[in-house]
């Protein structure tokens, strides 16, 4: 006997068409009913859109929270030479001000309330007249605490990633990485995924995937695009970064 | 518009097929994946700045240079510092783990407190310091207005010689009560008998690293003895190039411990006749004439057959050595064989530099003094006192003595009267202080008289060899103070809790770290700022005394403890000699051997003191070696193999009621003027042999705390399970002796004592001695976290302890046991 599993199959005659066919409403009121009515195909589709914009505009709203900045921080206004007075003769040593290289070269990344203090010493007497400064300045200057800022790029624990081989040997200007926030009035949201804890900056900013700045995503890949583009292959050895 | 069955699947399928042309399945993928790798409850070092602190370890009176890492205020590591001569780099697992007890609040007290439960329930409530340091002082007032303050005592387990446990004698004494109890560890039997032989006050001096051959009796090099960074570090030198290696080690033990397994040669003699081997040894080295006779006849006294001053005739050393340790009636005591005794013997004497050491496992418990002298008469005999390689013999190391205290009429009164313990009376003539005549003290009277009981640094109900007897006395004891960091078992027991800091967060220091073979003033520093409403002992001390008042507040000057400790550096500065800088690129052990050094690195004192605060020492290098028409502070002048000081103690005892009784009565076996010698004894024991015919012995590991200090659960991880498995604890048995009681591997036994019996199961092991069942010290907390607690059985809970002969110490390695199986 034939085996039917190892029987080459025989396509019933016009089996697939007339199957389409006969999703399609027809109007010949032949004794025939399709099984997707008109009705059927509204709440198929009615499905398959709200699906569709459920996927692609609530879901990246919801995945991530909305967490503003403790304090509010003027980048503009202390880079303004009239104002904040901060200094340096290239962008990248006036960000070094504060973002500063710790003496064993690690990077300090947002600034301790000691570096803040250096200039705003003296909670009875702030230096501007803004409002958000007399709150940091009596929140945090008065009480000794320490500003819980929200980190929009930090690496998770197991990627090792060293600034100072970047800014100083690669001589890769903050911005390039980082955008440029030394014009900036406020710092932005902070976005976290409620799943991972990730910043929304490290993932990236768009659900899709695509990027249109160096800053809007900080994945592996574009660890490594960035690498292989600055002839630096070497460098996408998984124990450069995973140790 | 009908929502039927077909329609809601087909809305359904319609949703499925949109989810799909979305990010969403994907980034959900991807995020899920990224999830499962940050479980929230795995911990994860903080972000910050990376800040590395030098300090000493002063978990044990090793006192190792530590680095310790931090994140911002948070410790995350600590390691071994190579700028420290002490360890070049090494540390113990104990000090590895020190930062499971910084943060485990299961482990640690975190506020003053007192306590509202039944005794050793643990259920205490918070208190303000004030209102706890208000408490106590009243207490201690109250006891001077009535004119008893004697009956204020304290036990202290901090390093012996260390400043903090000055204070605490201190205070005692100024209040007016002569009970300050220490916890008794091999260093007390090693400066007993220095002093009886040397007439020196300096500890025990081991120049190991020099050494061309180490004798070690029961020492456990590999399991935390002395420094344990120095001692393993010593070893690897020993060991650095196999091919020329000059270092022989033997070790003499009953069980095969990782030092024996490692050792070049392994001496199995039976526990407690370690003297009869160390002198079968001087047996044929004097037969033979291997003996250095310069240092004997020139430097030595006792050595030949002497007239004393009534013209009698005495037997000397030589002469009882010939006469009853051949290495037949040795190999007869020991169970060694006498080939084995000879051969070692000789091996000893042809060393260029070899030295015996002794101080059983880790040195946490005390000795047997006559073993520790018959193991120095054998140093002695070859010539090895204060020469390179052998024992240093040193001066106290010269920090400032404290002023003296201006003692007022109670306390004058309080100070006369007899201590509780017996220590330093006639009977008792050489030891401190003895804790297990305390206990017995307590027992016996049907009130305790100790009324108040102050504790530091010490968890004497968990690691006293003594069956229980001191847990029973603090029952008795109406008021105990606890001064302990840590949950241990006896702060359950006390009535108010004074929680010290932790080691990584006070000042503190090591005066002379155990053995070594040079003075070395190691300071400790926080490195950490307290995490919890915790206080330094001894500032609470400095502010106790403030309330006391009177003559306890005159005798504390001080505001703060820093200040006490740099009075106390100034007698090192005016020595006029010493170091404080060292770079870790010429170790110490190898300058010291040319006697001289350079002068000192520090032009006033308040530049020694900046410099021993941020290095965290100062040592010695200059050394007169030899020097032996000087170097002996005996009555004799000379090294005294008979011992002047015994037979003034004993003759002084014997006035009372004859020389026979005044020696049964101060526990020696000996006779005549054996007793003035080293020399072996039968350890007593009043335990029906025939009940109980095995013997039991714990024994120390490097990765199990065995003193007041908990054990990091970290180390849990490092033990077989033929040691914990589960809440259970094993004892290694010879497998010939366990088929006598039918016992094999995993069995469960119950091992009883007089004192009482434990559960444990059995681990069969060849290395174990037949007849005696080996038990770790550290198991079988009822206190700590779940990783301690009710893990195991403690040894010290079934020892039945006898009396060390003369010095009264603790005999815990004597236990007549019997095993049930279960």
């Amino acid at each position: 006997m034939e085996n039917p599993a190892t029987s080459p199959k025989k396509s019933s005659k016009g089996g697939w068409i007339s199957f389409l066919k006969g999703l399609l409403p027809t109007e010949n009121g032949s004794a025939f009913v399709p099984p997707f009515s008109l009705i059927g195909w509204i709440f198929l589709l009615a499905g398959f859109f709200g699906a569709f914009t459920f996927g692609w505009v609530v879901y990246p709203v919801a995945l991530y929270s909305r967490q503003p900045q403790p304090i509010s921080f003027n980048h503009a206004l202390h880079l303004d030479p009239d104002v904040g007075g901060i200094e340096g003769d290239t962008e990248t040593e006036k960000c070094l001000y504060c973002h500063e290289f710790r003496d064993d070269g690690t990077f300090s990344g947002i600034p301790k309330l000691a570096k803040c203090t250096e200039c705003h010493d003296d909670p009875e007497s702030p230096l501007g007249e803004t409002q958000q400064e007399k709150e940091f300045m009596e929140k945090y200057v008065a009480g000794q605490k320490e500003i819980p800022w929200l980190i929009y790029y930090r690496q998770p624990d197991c990627v090792y990633f060293s600034h100072i081989a970047h800014v100083k040997m690669g001589k890769i200007e903050c911005q390039t990485c980082h955008g440029d926030h030394s014009k900036t009035e406020k710092l932005p949201i902070y976005r976290a995924n409620l799943l991972t804890g990730y910043s929304i900056n490290i993932w990236g900013k768009n659900i899709a995937g695509y990027k249109t700045n160096t800053w809007d995503r900080m994945k592996m890949d574009d660890c490594a695009e960035c690498h292989t583009k600055k002839g630096h292959e070497e460098n996408n050895a998984c124990f450069v970064c995973h140790k | 518009m009908e929502l039927n069955r077909r329609n809601f699947i087909k809305f359904l399928v319609g949703g499925a097929a949109g989810i799909q042309l979305t990010p969403l399945p994907w980034k959900l993928t991807d995020d899920i994946a990224i999830w499962t790798q940050n479980w929230p409850w795995v911990p994860v070092p903080p972000v910050g700045e990376f800040i590395h602190e030098k300090s000493i370890c002063t978990l044990c009176p090793g006192g190792c240079g530590i680095e310790v890492r931090k994140v911002d205020d948070r410790a995350v590591k600590i390691e071994g510092r190579t700028d420290y001569p002490v360890n070049p780099g090494g540390i113990c697992p104990v000090g590895m783990g020190g930062l499971q007890l910084q943060y485990n609040e299961s482990i640690r007290f975190t506020r003053p407190m007192k306590r509202v439960g039944p005794r050793g329930s643990g259920v205490f409530i918070d208190i303000s310091w004030d209102e706890a340091l208000t408490m106590l002082a009243g207490r201690i007032s109250g006891l001077r207005e009535k004119a008893m303050p004697e009956a204020l005592a304290a036990v202290d387990g901090n390093p012996a010689r260390s400043t903090l446990s000055l204070m605490i004698e201190r205070l005692v004494k100024a209040v007016g009560s002569p009970n300050y109890v220490r916890i008794p560890c091999a260093e007390d039997t090693y400066e007993m008998a220095n002093f009886l032989m040397q007439g020196t006050l300096g500890p025990m001096a081991y120049d190991l690293e020099n050494a061309d051959y180490v004798l070690s009796f029961g020492s456990g090099l590999l399991e935390g003895w002395g420094a344990p960074g120095r001692v393993i570090n010593a070893w690897g030198l020993w060991h650095e190039n196999p091919a020329k290696k000059r270092v022989k080690i033997v070790q003499v033990e009953s069980r095969a411990s990782s030092t024996a397994s490692k050792a070049d040669r392994w001496i199995a003699a039976k526990p407690g006749t370690e003297a009869a081997l160390a002198l079968g040894l001087c047996h044929v080295i004097i037969k033979d004439g291997l003996y250095d006779s310069e240092f004997v006849n020139e430097c030595s006294f006792g050595f030949d057959d002497f007239s004393s001053a009534g013209g009698k005739d005495r037997a000397g050393f030589k002469t009882m050595v010939l006469k009853k340790y051949s290495p037949a009636k040795v190999a007869e005591i020991t169970g060694v064989a006498s080939d084995d005794i000879v051969s070692l013997a000789r091996d000893f004497a042809g060393a260029k530099a070899p030295v015996a050491i002794c101080g059983k496992g880790k040195g946490s418990l005390s000795g047997s003094l006559y073993e520790f002298m018959a193991v120095n008469s054998l140093n002695a005999i070859t010539g090895r006192i204060n020469k390179p390689g052998g024992i240093l013999v040193h001066e106290p190391i010269p920090l400032s003595s404290l002023p003296e205290i201006d003692f007022d009429d109670i306390a004058s009164q309080g100070l006369e009267k007899p201590r509780f313990d017996a220590a330093g009376s006639t009977k008792y003539p050489f030891s401190n202080s003895l804790i297990n005549n305390l206990a017995a003290a307590i027992n016996r009277s049907p009130e305790s008289p100790v009324d108040t009981l102050l504790v530091f640094a010490a968890n004497p109900v968990h690691t006293l060899p003594d069956g229980g007897a001191f847990r029973k006395a603090l029952k008795k004891i109406p008021f105990i103070v606890s001064f302990s960091p840590f949950r241990d078992e006896t702060a359950y027991m006390a009535d108010l809790i004074l929680p010290d800091h932790t080691y990584l967060e006070k000042t503190d220091d090591i005066v002379w770290p155990a053995g070594l073979q040079y003075p070395l003033f190691g300071l400790s520093l926080p490195v950490l700022e307290p995490v919890y409403n915790t206080r330094n002992a001894a500032d609470v001390i400095l502010k106790l005394a403030k309330q006391i008042g009177n003559s306890v507040e005159s005798a504390f000057p001080w505001k703060r403890f820093e200040e006490v400790l740099k009075e106390r550096a100034k007698g090192l500065y005016s020595s006029g000699a010493g170091l404080v800088d060292y770079d870790g690129t010429n170790p110490v052990w190898k300058r010291l051997k040319e006697g001289t050094g350079p002068g000192p690195d520090y032009a006033s004192f308040e530049e020694m003191w900046k410099k021993i605060v941020s290095g965290g020492l100062w040592y010695r290098l200059e050394h007169t070696y030899k020097n032996w028409d000087n170097l002996f502070e005996t009555p004799s002048g000379k090294f005294e193999f008979f011992s002047s000081k015994i037979e003034l103690a004993v003759n002084a005892y014997a006035e009372q009621a004859g020389i026979d009784w005044a020696l049964r009565d101060m526990g020696l076996a000996g006779k005549g003027d054996d007793v003035f010698m080293p020399h072996y004894e039968e350890t007593a024991s009043d335990a029906d042999r025939s009940t109980f015919p095995l013997m039991m012995l714990p024994f120390e590991i490097i990765n199990l705390t065995s003193t007041w200090v908990p054990n990091p659960p970290f180390l849990n991880k490092a033990l077989f399970d033929t040691q914990l498995r589960g809440d259970e604890s094993f004892v290694e048995i010879n497998p010939e002796t366990a088929a006598k009681y039918n016992v094999g591997q995993g069995d469960r036994i119950i091992i009883k004592s007089p004192e009482g019996e434990v559960r444990v199961r059995a681990n069969l092991f060849e290395g174990a001695m037949p007849g005696v069942l080996f038990m770790p010290l550290g198991f079988g907390h009822s206190a700590y976290d779940e990783f301690s607690k009710g893990k195991g059985v403690n040894p010290n809970d079934i020892i039945h302890a006898g009396k060390d002969p003369l010095s009264g110490y603790p005999v815990w390695w004597n236990t007549p046991v019997k095993i049930i199986k279960v």
